[in-house]
């Protein structure tokens, strides 16, 4: 290859990248912001397709689709069908950066709707605050970009990780009317979340944290931490870490024998059926609950419309653990697209946003926003699970923590 | 004390399961000189393997088990066959190492990015353990029949190693290679074909890791970053030495849980970083290694 | 083509952006190629050039993105002054490690320098205080004394200058006496000693400005990213850098640029096979190094540079 033709490449890449500095796809007649026609408005959807964490989002990501997919089929937002770009974070902050830029820049959005992984999301706030581009979470709990609330990130439709704690604590103390608690979970931003709220419901209700165990994601001995929760005596036993330590954790119930209550995140414990299968003890389950931001059990009659729902948009996949949890995402939008007019721009969509209040059908508390709040759902029920048996506990329990 | 125990106890263990996957580390460094980054993720595939066999396919767990073993002994023969034969051939001594870290890493993530493909991925499984049976209590100290049945099992292969390397032709005809390549060609040692069957019995050995442990450790698509734990036992007890690898993986469990009782669960996660650290700093041979001879590369 | 074509071909490109308005996006994409040019240089000066087996890149990377984000963050310091005391402490730390490590070889040298990088991850996993732990850390625009670095298109002609200062300064040391002695330890430890090259001097020496190039490049992301996790600073990162220098080239300032292009490119083509990325990244690491020996710079540029 000579000097010139390497000069000659060059010259044209320049010129290439010169047409492009007039892109075709400009914002068009009347509209002030890119993504919306007479016809169509452009979201950008994006989640966990690929990587280690894909599970905590993909599905999720399908039932936002299925719920545009719905949208669109029954006629649209005034008049404009949704027509989605779907793109793959990893769940990795980095690779989250490079999405929503290409979403924004290159697909020309008018809206974000994703997020499955908090410290991901949290990596992009910036820049949608800059840009002013509005950013309505997936499923990710979303603790560091919604405390303190800016103006165009909105999300915790599953409850953020204060949720989980302050609701953990609640019905412990409530219901199980324990006194002295031992806390296992992770050594991240989770957990320090959910130990944070924890703590403050603790000393609401005159009860003491007799035991805190934070342990990394990989490891795979738990035998330390669990031996220092035995020999605390705890009158109950809160687990808010990742799947893989809370099975762990669970084997080390049955190996002790520990005989107290245990109570678990959501994120713990995504599937119990795979669960008790892996630590193969019935008897470890004798006084095992678990809590969760929907309204029912999973196979409830209030969460049958969604798995029907999903049955006829995916006919070949079945359901996982945080699938539901992206309906209240993209509902919210479709609310709020709604509530802002038959010309919406980004900042009439933002402002519509602030304002919601609506029930989901599908999460166990309302879906609320507000003019200083973008943590969207604070509730969860407490499900007792036996080995074979799922039964609701009653009540729904509200957190009332929201950060220092 | 019913605490410290009780740590000491799980911490042999842990410490057997590093041993045991150190040994398919330390067989395949001390006969061909290549380090395996993959040598966790052999362990995981072996197991989604044994998994896809068992529930997947519905057929009886012995089955499983030799899917799983002879899966691997294919992967390993055949990764030999295909990439580190090209790359020993390569005329720069010195890029190889750094070639066979490429190479193996490449085949961590072909394994990992494969396994993830098949499904069984959502939820963290299990395969059903070979020691069933009520635990057993010493004094207070709980331990399952498992955790014995891979102590025992650990402590068997290192002496089948141990003997093989030490005592039969074909294990010192794999140590001559080790040392001088050339020398072994020319006095009509099969170098390629033996080096093939070493990754074989590796990542076979490997296999066997997975079927033992994946009950008490759980399985992911990300278990294999156990191998860096692998790493740092085989280096308390001197890369090369076979005993020393089971005694520096005892070791470390130990460490590690006595971390986790006296200062903090959250420093269980870097202390096998420091301990790495330590010996090589201190004494890089480790504990049982002898005079530290360092390949020529 | 020889080496000189290839420096030249991507030096008008670089430059060329300047002049022409791009896409934005593809700025943001030209600013990560920048920076992790500057890293992965820095790596070939210790694994390519110096021939020493060290992982522990990404803890000097880590230790310059703090120390700039923090000083960016607490004192309002203008650049460079950041980014200049990040790639300072890199150095100093680097330094401190290669005393020990001139005892270690091959193998015990890349377990020993890659158990500090994890050690180093968990300090900034851990030390949440300072680096905010695991909740990141935010980092505050860069500030030039009036002038803000806001988005990608006022960071890319600073990372660019950055860029070029330390590619030209590596291209200085290659020519440099202190550069061949390095090449020579390389080749052969002994014969270099036998030669009269103080190896030790030059190990040490290798160390201290392969820290100083990671901490250059760590103090390159606030200038166009907002936020940095610990969860990024990993193994994970170190393999992609070092991707890029075997599949571009050990030692050779080209061949790693391509590298850096042509990797840091690939998840942009990937876009659409996510599922099959990771499978993919391993066919062609496996590829690279069986097929190209001696990475791209190998098949395209003349043997003797």
């Amino acid at each position: 290859m000579t000097l010139r033709s390497l000069l000659a490449i060059a010259a044209l890449l320049v010129g290439i990248n010169t047409a492009n500095a007039f892109p075709v796809g400009a914002p068009e007649g009347p509209y002030k912001d890119p993504g919306i026609t007479d016809t169509e408005i452009v979201i950008g959807l994006f989640g966990p397709e690929s990587g280690p964490l894909r599970n905590f989002g993909f599905d999720a990501m399908g039932a936002a689709q299925m719920w545009y997919d719905m949208i669109n089929k029954t006629g649209g937002i005034w008049g404009r069908k949704i027509r989605l770009v779907i793109d793959d974070d990893r769940c990795d902050p980095t690779a989250l950066n490079a999405v929503i830029r290409k979403l924004v820049t290159v697909d020309k959005v008018f809206l974000l709707n994703g997020g499955s992984c908090t410290a991901a999301v949290v990596a992009g706030q910036e820049y949608v605050t800059r840009e002013k581009v509005p950013l309505i979470m997936l499923n990710a709990a979303g603790d560091g970009a919604l405390f303190p609330p800016t103006r165009y990130v909105f999300g915790a439709f599953g409850g953020t990780q204060l949720t989980v704690g302050g609701t953990l604590v609640d019905f412990v103390a409530k219901e199980l009317k324990a006194k002295k608690i031992a806390y296992l979970g992770s050594d991240d931003d989770f957990g320090a979340a959910n130990l944070a709220a924890g703590k403050f419901m603790a000393k609401k209700h005159g009860v003491e944290f007799v035991a805190v165990e934070r342990v990394p994601r990989n490891l795979v001995d738990l035998t330390a931490p669990m031996l220092r929760i035995r020999q605390a005596n705890p009158d109950a036993v809160i687990i808010t870490t990742y799947p893989q330590s809370a099975t762990l954790a669970m084997q080390k119930v049955s190996e002790f024998q520990l005989a107290m209550p245990i109570v678990a995140a959501v994120q713990a414990v995504p599937n119990p059926a795979s669960l008790v299968k892996t630590v193969g003890n019935l008897a470890a389950f004798k006084n095992f609950y678990y809590g969760s931001p929907l309204n029912d059990l999973t196979d409830g009659p209030r969460q049958k419309w969604v798995i029907d729902m999903y049955k006829r948009a995916f006919p070949d996949r079945k359901p996982t653990a945080f699938m539901a949890y992206g309906l209240p995402s993209a509902q919210a939008v479709t609310y709020a697209l709604m509530l802002a007019g038959p010309n919406p721009t980004r900042e009439s969509f933002v402002d519509a946003m602030s304002h919601l209040h609506f029930v989901t059908g599908v999460m166990a508390g309302p879906i609320e926003f507000g003019p200083d709040r973008r943590d969207g759902h604070n509730a969860s029920i407490f499900i007792k699970f036996d080995g074979t048996k799922s039964t609701r506990m009653p009540g729904v329990y509200v957190n009332e923590f929201r950060g220092k | 004390m019913g605490l410290v125990a009780q740590a000491v106890a799980s911490g042999i263990v842990t410490g057997a399961i590093y041993a045991l996957i150190a040994l398919s580390l330390v067989i395949l460094y001390k006969s061909t000189g290549a380090v395996n980054f993959a040598g966790g993720d052999v362990v995981m595939t072996a197991c989604y393997i044994a998994l896809l066999v068992l529930v997947g396919f519905g057929l009886p767990y012995w089955l499983a088990a030799l899917a799983a073993i002879a899966g691997l002994f294919v992967i390993g023969a055949g990764f030999d066959r295909l990439v580190i034969a090209r790359i020993v051939r390569q005329r720069h001594a010195h890029n190889s190492l750094v070639a066979l870290v490429i190479a193996t890493i490449g085949l961590s993530d072909l394994l990992k990015g494969s396994v993830r493909l098949f499904g069984y991925t959502d939820n963290v499984q299990t395969l059903p353990p070979q020691f069933t049976g009520p635990p057993l209590f010493l004094g207070n100290v709980i331990l399952l029949r498992q955790d014995v049945g891979i102590v025992g099992v650990t402590c068997v292969v290192m002496l089948l190693l141990y003997a093989f390397f030490r005592f039969t032709r074909l294990g010192k005809g794999l140590r001559a290679t080790a040392d001088n390549p050339r020398a072994a060609v020319l006095i009509g040692i099969p170098v390629q074909r033996m080096r093939m069957l070493v990754w074989a019995i590796a990542c076979g050995l490997g296999a066997i890791a997975g079927l033992l442990v994946a009950p008490k450790i759980l399985m992911t698509p990300d278990m294999g970053v156990i191998v860096i734990l692998a790493f740092a036992a085989a280096v308390i007890g001197g890369f090369t030495n076979i005993p020393g690898v089971i005694v520096g993986g005892f070791m470390l469990g130990i460490i590690e849980n006595l971390v986790g009782i006296f200062i903090s669960t959250a420093a269980i996660a870097v202390a096998p970083f420091i301990v790495i650290m330590a010996v090589l700093l201190l004494r890089p041979q480790g504990l049982f290694g002898g005079n530290p001879t360092f390949r020529k590369v | 083509m020889s080496e000189r074509w290839v420096l030249a071909a991507l030096g008008v490109l670089a430059l060329g952006a300047l002049a022409v308005p791009l896409p934005i996006y593809a700025l943001y994409v030209a600013n990560l190629l920048l920076m992790y040019a500057v890293l992965a240089i820095g790596l070939d000066v210790l694994l390519g050039l110096a021939g020493q087996f060290a992982f522990a890149h990404i803890a000097f990377y880590g230790i310059g993105v703090y120390t700039a984000g923090i000083l960016g963050n607490r004192l309002g310091l203008p650049f460079p002054l950041p980014l200049l005391a990040g790639a300072i402490l890199a150095a100093a730390v680097a330094f401190l490690i290669a005393i020990p490590a001139l005892r270690l070889h091959s193998i015990y040298l890349a377990l020993s320098t890659y158990a500090f990088a994890a050690a180093a991850q968990w300090v900034f996993h851990s030390w949440d205080s300072v680096t905010g732990g695991a909740d990141g850390l935010r980092l505050a625009p860069t500030r030039f004394f009036a002038w803000h670095i806001i988005d990608d298109r006022d960071a890319y002609p600073v990372l660019l200058g950055i860029a070029i200062v330390t590619i030209a300064l590596r291209l200085g040391l290659q020519r440099s006496k202190l550069g061949r002695g390095m090449a020579a330890m390389r080749e052969s430890e002994p014969v270099a000693l036998a030669s009269g090259i103080d190896v030790r001097r030059v190990k040490i020496l290798a160390f201290t400005i392969s820290g100083f190039y990671g901490g250059v490049a760590g103090g390159m992301l606030p200038l166009f990213q907002s936020y940095v996790h610990p969860d990024s600073l990993g193994l994970e990162a170190l393999v992609v850098i070092l991707t890029m220098v075997v599949v571009g080239g050990l030692g050779s300032v080209g061949g790693v640029l391509i590298g850096v292009v042509v990797m840091g490119l690939l998840p942009e083509l990937l876009r659409d096979a996510a599922v099959y990325r990771e499978l993919i990244y391993g066919a062609i690491l496996i590829l690279a190094v069986t097929l190209m020996p001696r990475g791209i710079a190998g098949l395209i540029l003349r043997a003797g540079k």
